[in-house]
């Protein structure tokens, strides 16, 4: 299905150059003496990457049929990354590259945010926050409470993040999926 | 002070200020019709049609005015040295974020001025109005040059569907001024909204209007405030001759894209036969400029 650029609003799931965007931004630009435009901004659903494309009033593109689905993280075999729809359980899976920067926060049976594009998974979104264990670190320095300049820490996903020095091999922490960033002890 | 009364009394400062400004310059106030007996010919602009005096048995059609230039013309053909106006215009099929079918334009002609004078002319103004940032000028060519390294003027038709392809662009345009507005729009539009008040002059003679053409150059501006198209300016193009041959290319335009077209205005040209004196003009978008100035 096709739609005009009279029906694009922010949101909307598209065509563009072979791959599924969504609307970030559509801004109509008729100028005093010309005709009438769509300045409009993408997002690429599978790359991430945003694109700023103008067309006239009355172009269409395809529709893409795309949907975010929350689903379990169940396992990793290795070349594939499992994933369950709780309702339905029905079983989908992502290859590493898909899976992107989610590799680093999942571990199993987390819910997570899975895009799917003509049935078929393109991205996962793990929650902002995650709560992941140390699994390696060098041993605080005595004396130092204060934890000014951290350290990194291996965490059970294989991530590194910078901690505080009083956090140690065992510890679970609070990680934001989406700097990457320590937010505190769980 | 309820926020509907603050709102309108700061409107009616920008009027006020407005006003001052053209008396204290000599410049006449006019009111002219706003319904005609021919529609614009532009090319992307409607006039909206609108039935009268059918009940009486005297029915006709009557369109309202899309902007006071071309009765404002008549004036200025006969005599009426500096004017101004300001008035509601109406326009179909406008709709957007800026646009509406309805809105408030200032236009005002100034005799002996060339396009340079008149941009000053609306600094001053804008200075006025309490806009006291710094003014950018800067030719079409060289915006394009700067933003998007491209010689907009020694591109043609081809040329032009090359650089929108390269951007991922639809070429599915008739003319070259189509894709010289497209590329603006895409490429310099988004540059220019970091700019407070820029002046944008000597636009490629396709997109004239009803400005003086001089080689490949017309002398026609547009003022962009924070990136938006506030006014679009003019050195007038003088003699009935001239007028006739710009609204038939209009016309064959609007032909050619299956758009409603008219006869060309023969009152009109008969009205400015004797030519109208060397002048320069401009239409402002009043809510457009009101949204960027703080009184």
């Amino acid at each position: 299905m096709n739609y005009s650029t009279s029906q694009f609003k922010n949101g909307m799931k598209l065509i563009l150059d072979g791959n599924p965007c969504s609307i970030v931004n559509n801004e109509i630009v008729k100028p005093g003496k010309g005709q009438a435009f769509n300045r409009v901004k993408f997002k690429d659903l599978i790359t991430g990457k945003t694109l700023e494309k103008t067309y006239k009033s009355g172009e269409s593109l395809e529709g893409a049929d795309v949907m975010e689905l929350e689903m379990q993280y169940l396992y990793s075999d290795g070349e594939k990354w499992h994933f369950m729809e709780p309702e339905s359980f029905e079983q989908f899976d992502l290859s590493e590259e898909s899976m992107g920067s989610a590799i680093n926060y999942l571990v199993e049976q987390d819910n997570c945010i899975v895009t799917l594009w003509n049935n078929n998974p393109i991205t996962v979104v793990p929650p902002n926050q995650v709560i992941l264990e140390v699994i390696d670190t060098d041993p605080g320095l005595k004396g130092d409470t204060a934890g000014t300049g951290g350290k990194p820490a291996t965490l059970n996903t294989g991530v590194v993040v910078q901690v505080p020095l009083f956090v140690g091999i065992g510890d679970k922490v609070k990680v934001d999926t989406r700097t990457n960033e320590y937010s505190g002890r769980a | 002070m309820s926020e509907v009364k603050k709102n309108l009394v700061r409107y009616q400062d920008l009027i006020i200020k407005i006003r001052e400004f053209f008396y204290s310059h000599k410049v006449t106030e006019v009111q002219t019709p706003s319904l005609l007996l021919s529609p614009t010919t532009d090319v992307y602009i409607d006039s909206i049609e609108v039935k009268v005096n059918q009940a009486i048995s005297r029915s006709a059609e009557l369109y309202l005015h899309t902007s006071p230039e071309l009765e404002m013309k008549q004036l200025l053909s006969k005599g009426s040295g500096d004017i101004f106006q300001i008035c509601q215009v109406y326009r179909d099929n406008e709709y957007g974020q800026n646009n509406s079918n309805e809105f408030t334009m200032l236009e005002f002609y100034r005799i002996d001025f060339d396009m340079h004078h008149l941009m000053e002319d609306i600094t001053d103004l804008l200075v006025a109005l309490g806009k006291t940032e710094v003014v950018t000028k800067i030719s079409y060519a060289q915006a394009f040059f700067q933003y998007g390294n491209i010689d907009i003027l020694d591109s043609d038709l081809e040329d032009l569907k090359k650089i929108a392809n390269s951007l991922g662009l639809s070429s599915n345009y008739d003319w070259a001024e189509d894709l010289q507005t497209l590329l603006f729009v895409h490429l310099i539009e988004p540059k220019i909204n970091q700019i407070p008040i820029c002046f944008i002059y000597d636009y490629p003679k396709e997109q004239a209007a009803l400005a003086k053409i001089e080689g490949s150059i017309a002398h026609r501006f547009e003022l962009y405030l924070d990136g938006v198209e506030v006014a679009n300016g003019y050195q007038e193009i003088q003699t009935a001759n001239e007028y006739r041959d710009r609204f038939n290319t209009e016309l064959y335009k609007r032909d050619k894209i299956s758009k409603k077209t008219s006869l060309v205005d023969e009152e009109f040209l008969k009205e400015i036969k004797d030519g109208l004196p060397n002048c320069s003009g401009v239409a402002i978008g009043i809510e457009r400029l009101f949204s960027t100035i703080s009184l």
